[in-house]
């Protein structure tokens, strides 16, 4: 069921009217049944696998919570980020390590290749597992209370809005909420509106359309002009943001409409001045999940290192960034890509503030915002490709080819543009406040309330309601 | 007390969200209802033609399918040669879903003595793109009736959608605005041949061996609007020919559309053309546009043909 989908808000409108009727003490039992519902509705054969991985981890964390002995607690620690990471191994990267590993034996006539199994990956799987480790650490580390109700602890995960694509919740930060009676509240209703209207259009408007482009312009790469395929690629950075933090808005505003608030997973990316501010704005809740339970223990080991420890652990932790988006050396090495970009922000930082200081700041700071996005739009190339053999061909041919730029459709255009052009307005005007007047937040209710009755109608006159899918549903 | 002023919040939440999704209705309305005026106010271009053969042809001859039918059938040529007024109905990027929607259309307030189908290669393929390009006969929705069970075919929650006034012409602004715009002048230029569209420019690429499997799964639901087209006319006395343009690709295997199209025909004894991999049209470059469609010179030259068949037939 995808948020985008009209048969998603079918589920939220008959969903949010049970949640609501419900006496507000029992209403954690109604939202467990919805997100029961969502998930076996999206996919019905993993509904056992992640009930079962749910009282797993429910056990475990009570076990953990309970042993008395350093050893006990490690031994259950070891042992629950095992299974757990055992799970997400064999469902998601068994077969790209028998290939791989076939492969070598091969070398030696030996066939390993039929081991490989016709699995279908669980929903969420990668964000739940992440969930789960957190939850557990959390507890080794004495940050968080084994939870004692099943039924907080089974929201917790399977909260239907962050179920698909994140984002990846602290239990520090969600299962509190559990605790309290929510109530039926305007202001709930009101925000939560506001941020599934947003996500719509970045989703619709901007994602989708710029979707179609890529779709004409990589199908036909070999025909394409290098100013073709340069635009195709910076586009596409702003596709996967539209379509990531689109989904993420959607998940936030249904949350909110339930009395919940899940943690950003956006902060405009697209204005950072360098990669390591890149990744503390961009999927906030994985390079955060990422930073405090790799990054921080493994710099902390090995600071005998020096600075080759930060480096090691950099290196390591944007290996499993990377990696955890799939199976594919691509990903692995636009993880690295990015250990690389923030081993050399390291190393020059000091340099590259006296060079601050000598250059105007509003040249400064713009050149740094530019160099950081063509960073990630090259970046981008390998992410979107299988192999290295495809994004060394995109690569070349952005330097060889040659013929007249390719446009599609003058509306496709007109469309992205306009859907870009708020997008990043809208960024800019959040950060640094450029204008008095906002329509969006504007304190009359009138203004605002027309505000995004007009949003709503141009995402219905643009917006593209056939074919779309979430890029990080396939995480 | 206090749950007084909260049954008083409650009602202020629902005044609230009425309010809003008063102001939304409104505005739907009245946007959709400019579209709606601007978009049957064109009197050129690809949304002009099929209003034009949904509400007002009269041709003797029609002619569906899609872009190859738009782009490789002349009409002025089958008037001068068959004495038969002509009109092309046919539209880039459709299936038989849009053709069986327009004959139901023009049926119902006239019946032409002819009609030829162009089908292509892998039609039937199962492909949601084919329900997705259904899009473009939403303007027609409120109007006619008849068209509506093949619009619906596009998703369970069709008919809900429509209850949105500018959704029957979403992404369809700005080639709205052009439609209407000085520009437009311009465009009434544009060759538009009783709805053929020539295509100009010579392809400059090779001859495309097509060897991979033709074996896919076919959308049975086509199928059934394949025959159901072929029963219509064959019911209402009109004289159908089915046909298959060229193209500039050599297919190494049967197509199993093709052969599908071909048993069905044979099933209610329509005369079939197929000219895919035609050996004239196999050697001649200069008479594409792409390896796909055929240039104008080449879609004359494969009226022709059309015609010199079509007048075996009788």
């Amino acid at each position: 069921m995808l948020f985008s989908t009209l048969v998603f808000f079918i589920f939220l409108a008959v969903s949010l009217i049970i949640y609501y009727l419900t006496p507000p003490r029992y209403r954690s039992y109604s939202l467990l049944a919805v997100s029961i519902f969502f998930y076996i509705y999206s996919g019905p054969a993993f509904i056992f696998f992640i009930a079962g991985m749910t009282l797993l981890n429910y056990f475990i964390g009570i076990a953990l919570g309970s042993s008395t002995t350093d050893k006990m607690h490690k031994i259950i620690l070891i042992s629950g980020i095992c299974i757990n990471i055992g799970a997400l191994v064999f469902f998601k990267y068994w077969n790209f390590l028998i290939v791989n590993i076939a492969e070598l034996f091969s070398l030696f006539h030996v066939d390993l290749s039929y081991w490989q199994l016709n699995l279908l990956i669980p929903l969420g799987l990668s964000y739940y597992v992440f969930q789960f480790i957190g939850y557990l650490i959390d507890i080794y580390w004495k940050h968080q209370k084994a939870e004692k109700k099943f039924l907080h602890f089974s929201l917790f995960i399977m909260f239907f809005p962050k179920i698909p694509v994140g984002p990846i919740e602290r239990a520090r930060n969600f299962l509190p909420q559990l605790k309290h009676n929510i109530f039926f509240e305007y202001e709930n209703l009101s925000e939560g509106g506001k941020r599934i209207v947003w996500g719509l259009f970045k989703k619709l408007v901007v994602a989708d359309r710029i979707a179609i482009y890529q779709s004409a312009v990589m199908s036909t790469i070999d025909q394409q002009s290098a100013t073709t395929i340069i635009f195709a690629s910076v586009l596409y950075t702003f596709q996967v943001y539209a379509d990531f933090s689109g989904y993420t808005d959607i998940a936030l505003g249904t949350a909110r409409l339930f009395g919940y608030n899940l943690m950003e997973n956006f902060q405009r990316p697209f204005l950072s001045k360098n990669i390591g501010e890149f990744w503390r704005r961009w999927h906030i809740s994985l390079s955060s999940w990422v930073n405090d339970y790799v990054f921080t223990p493994l710099a902390f080991k090995k600071r005998k290192w020096g600075i080759w420890g930060v480096y090691v652990s950099l290196v390591i932790s944007f290996a499993i960034i990377g990696i955890w988006h799939g199976p594919t050396w691509n990903y692995l090495l636009f993880g690295l890509l990015q250990a690389l970009a923030l081993i050399y922000e390291y190393t020059t930082r000091r340099f590259r503030k006296r060079m601050s200081k000598r250059i105007p700041p509003a040249l400064y700071n713009n050149m740094s915002i530019l160099l950081m996005f063509l960073y990630i739009s090259f970046c981008l190339i390998i992410f979107r490709t299988e192999t290295f053999g495809q994004a060394f061909g995109i690569i070349k041919a952005m330097f060889t080819h040659s013929g007249t730029f390719f446009y599609n459709k003058p509306s496709t255009l007109f469309f992205i543009l306009i859907g870009c052009s708020v997008m990043l307005l809208y960024d800019i005007q959040a950060e640094f406040k450029l204008l008095r007047f906002s329509a969006f937040s504007n304190k009359r209710w009138i203004v605002q309330q027309v505000s995004y009755a007009l949003l709503i109608i141009y995402i219905l006159l643009a917006g593209v309601f056939d074919g779309g899918q979430f890029i990080y549903l396939a995480f | 007390m206090n749950s007084l002023n909260k049954k008083e919040s409650k009602t202020h939440i629902f005044i609230k969200l009425f309010s809003f999704l008063a102001i939304l209705f409104l505005l739907d309305l009245a946007i959709g209802n400019v579209l709606r005026y601007y978009y049957f106010r064109q009197t050129s271009g690809l949304y002009y033609r099929t209003t034009y053969a949904l509400d007002s042809t009269n041709a003797d001859m029609l002619i569906f399918g899609a872009s190859t039918a738009n782009h490789h059938y002349v009409p002025v040529r089958f008037e001068d040669r068959l004495q038969l007024s002509c009109y092309n109905t046919g539209r880039d990027g459709n299936s038989i879903f849009y053709s069986f929607a327009v004959l139901q259309s023009i049926l119902k307030r006239h019946k032409p003595r002819m009609v030829i189908l162009d089908i292509y290669d892998r039609e039937f393929k199962k492909d949601e793109k084919n329900y997705d390009r259904l899009s473009s006969l939403l303007p027609y929705y409120d109007k006619h009736p008849e068209i509506r069970p093949i619009v619906q075919l596009k998703g369970p929650y069709e008919k809900l959608k429509m209850f949105s006034k500018i959704y029957p012409f979403n992404s369809m602004l700005f080639t709205i605005w052009a439609g209407n715009s000085e520009f437009n002048k311009g465009r009434e230029n544009i060759p538009d041949e009783s709805g053929y569209v020539p295509l100009t420019s010579n392809w400059k690429g090779t001859l495309i061996i097509d060897s991979s499997s033709a074996k896919y799964e076919t959308d049975t639901t086509m199928i059934s609007v394949f025959r159901s087209f072929i029963k219509e006319c064959v019911s209402k006395n009109i004289a159908l020919y089915i046909f298959v343009s060229p193209k500039f690709v050599r297919f190494e295997k049967r197509d199993i559309t093709l052969d599908v199209v071909e048993k069905i025909a044979d099933e209610f004894k329509i005369p079939f053309y197929n000219f895919a991999n035609d050996p004239f049209f196999l050697g001649q470059k200069d008479l594409y546009y792409d390896n796909s469609h055929l240039n104008a010179k080449g879609a004359e030259i494969f009226t022709d043909m059309v015609i010199d068949k079509i007048e075996k037939e009788k």
